[in-house]
């Protein structure tokens, strides 16, 4: 059994780390810094400028905040989506299939580098947002931020393990990524407060990730404390299992389709 | 040149346009970028500055269609020398008698226009949906200013397209270039908001002329004084792109022609 648990391990974080390799083979470090740090930066100015002007200036923090933890998104939907749906562009989806290794360790294995990067990218934003839009994390537990991040990023890579799977029979992946990212602009609370959204879209906002993540950040950077933002925090967790579950069960569905009716890669 | 070449020059523009056309009305990628996200920006956009101004209304609708322009020209219009590359066209594209520019112009001519649906879904949305008062104070300049809008981007689109093809590095900057021109042209807010030393970055796109012209005609604000300004620097610019874009295309032949690495990354 010690053996078994060890070599799954093993499968984990070797898995993890080749598909990030594999991912980022095609990414030069200027794409890097184009579209994990300059984009971003230009997303929290875009949405800061329109909020400030919309509201006022003492408002800037809101959504310097809620569009800082809101980059989670860019590596938990995209770059957990295309780790899945590499395998099936590279054709090395038949493979994976035809291994006897634990299905569980090699599919949550997909995300697990992309919640690190994650983290590092929200970070960014919030140092652009201390840096250029005078966001104040003096107030800040900043181990209980941090930990708020580490959830919210693996929340948000749940959603992209749930997405992953369907690129694997959609040929509209970036359709769908584009509309994940931008639909939790909108639910997420990073840029409307979601008690000023109607309730039914209240209702779908937090059934997302990132929504949570934002509320206890904020509160956090207002000088709350970890006990304060606990339920939001467990709340954000439990979302982020229940995607992952919902995108293993997925996963393992299309499998035993596509080998019932030997229709694999064939989307 | 003679009449007939030229017409048959404009009847190759004619069917790049309807090629164009059709292809990208069925590219999931691009009618996200013309309906999809266009819409999204709008309904953010809407809750977050019509509760305290309803009249913001047609300023969303005309700002957030000016992201689905910017947008689409970015990415259709941008990749659309770079798609023939990858579809491995480009050489027999290059080859054939009719000028590069014409072929370039026809599909960024027809992207344009297409994305002109962001502004009437965003129109769609704010009236129908969200019950708001969308209507265009001067409708008269309002149509010029569209038309010039059209032919500023389209003639923008001639320089980014052969740039992308040339230089893949700065191609890699691609996504990194939506927001910066939605804050700079003033899309969604005035660039009064921004420090001053960014003014002369807008002055010097020709998007910003077209904003200010349009959210200027569409809610009553806009003098001679303001629309000879905005119209002249959008044809001038319009012209300017045009004659840079000779120069680029000229580099781009002589790539296939001379050295004979167009088809190389």
């Amino acid at each position: 059994m010690l053996r078994t648990l060890s070599l799954n391990v093993r499968l984990f974080l070797e898995g993890a780390f080749l598909s990030y390799v594999a991912l980022f083979r095609w990414l030069r470090p200027m794409t890097y810094l184009a579209s994990k740090i300059m984009m971003p930066l230009a997303s929290i100015l875009f949405f800061t400028l329109l909020g400030t002007y919309a509201t006022s200036a003492s408002n800037a923090s809101f959504y310097v905040i809620g569009n800082a933890i809101q980059i989670a998104s860019v590596s938990g939907i995209y770059g957990v989506t295309m780790s899945i749906g590499g395998d099936r562009w590279e054709g090395t989806l038949v493979y994976l299939f035809g291994t006897p290794a634990n299905r569980l360790a090699m599919f949550v294995g997909r995300a697990f580098f992309h919640i690190f990067d994650g983290i590092l990218g929200v970070w960014i934003g919030l140092g652009w947002g201390v840096l250029l839009l005078g966001l104040d994390l003096t107030h800040t537990d900043l181990s209980a931020l941090l930990l708020t991040i580490l959830v919210t990023t693996f929340s948000t890579s749940g959603l992209g393990l749930l997405l992953g799977c369907v690129s694997l029979v959609s040929l509209d992946t970036m359709f769908i990524n584009n509309l994940a990212y931008f639909a939790l602009l909108i639910f997420s609370g990073a840029n409307v407060p979601i008690a000023s959204l109607p309730a039914w879209v209240a209702a779908i906002s937090w059934a997302l990730p990132l929504t949570r993540g934002i509320a206890a950040s904020r509160e956090l950077i207002a000088g709350g404390s970890l006990a304060q933002v606990a339920p939001l925090i467990a709340g954000e967790a439990a979302i982020g299992l229940v995607y992952i579950l919902l995108g293993y069960a997925l996963f393992r569905w299309f499998e035993f389709q596509a080998r019932r009716r030997g229709t694999l890669e064939a989307f | 040149m003679t009449a007939s070449t030229f017409r048959q020059d404009l009847r190759v523009v004619a069917s790049t346009f309807e090629v164009t056309l059709k292809m990208i009305a069925v590219d999931s990628f691009v009618l996200f970028g013309i309906l999809i996200q266009p819409l999204i920006i709008s309904v953010l956009a809407i809750w977050m500055l019509t509760p305290k101004d309803p009249t913001q209304a047609i300023f969303v609708v005309i700002g957030s269609g000016m992201t689905g322009l910017w947008s689409t020209l970015l990415f259709v219009g941008g990749n659309s020398i770079t798609r023939e590359r990858w579809t491995g066209t480009l050489e027999s594209l290059v080859a054939q008698p009719t000028p590069l520019a014409y072929i370039i112009f026809g599909k960024n001519l027809a992207s344009v226009l297409q994305s002109l649906l962001s502004m009437v879904v965003s129109y769609a949305l704010a009236a129908l949906l969200f019950h708001l008062e969308v209507r265009i104070v001067q409708p008269v300049p309002f149509a010029i200013s569209l038309l010039l809008t059209v032919f500023s981007f389209v003639c923008f689109g001639l320089i980014i397209a052969p740039v992308f093809l040339l230089n893949p590095a700065v191609q890699q900057w691609q996504n990194a270039m939506e927001f910066p021109v939605y804050i700079l042209a003033g899309f969604l807010f005035p660039i009064a908001l921004l420090p001053g030393w960014t003014t002369p970055f807008s002055f010097l796109l020709a998007p910003y002329w077209a904003a200010r012209a349009l959210h200027a005609t569409s809610n009553g604000s806009a003098t001679s004084g303001e629309l000879a300004l905005c119209w002249g620097m959008m044809g001038i610019f319009g012209v300017l792109y045009l004659v840079f874009s000779r120069f680029l295309l000229r580099v781009i032949l002589r790539k296939a022609r001379v050295d004979a690495t167009l088809g190389l990354e």
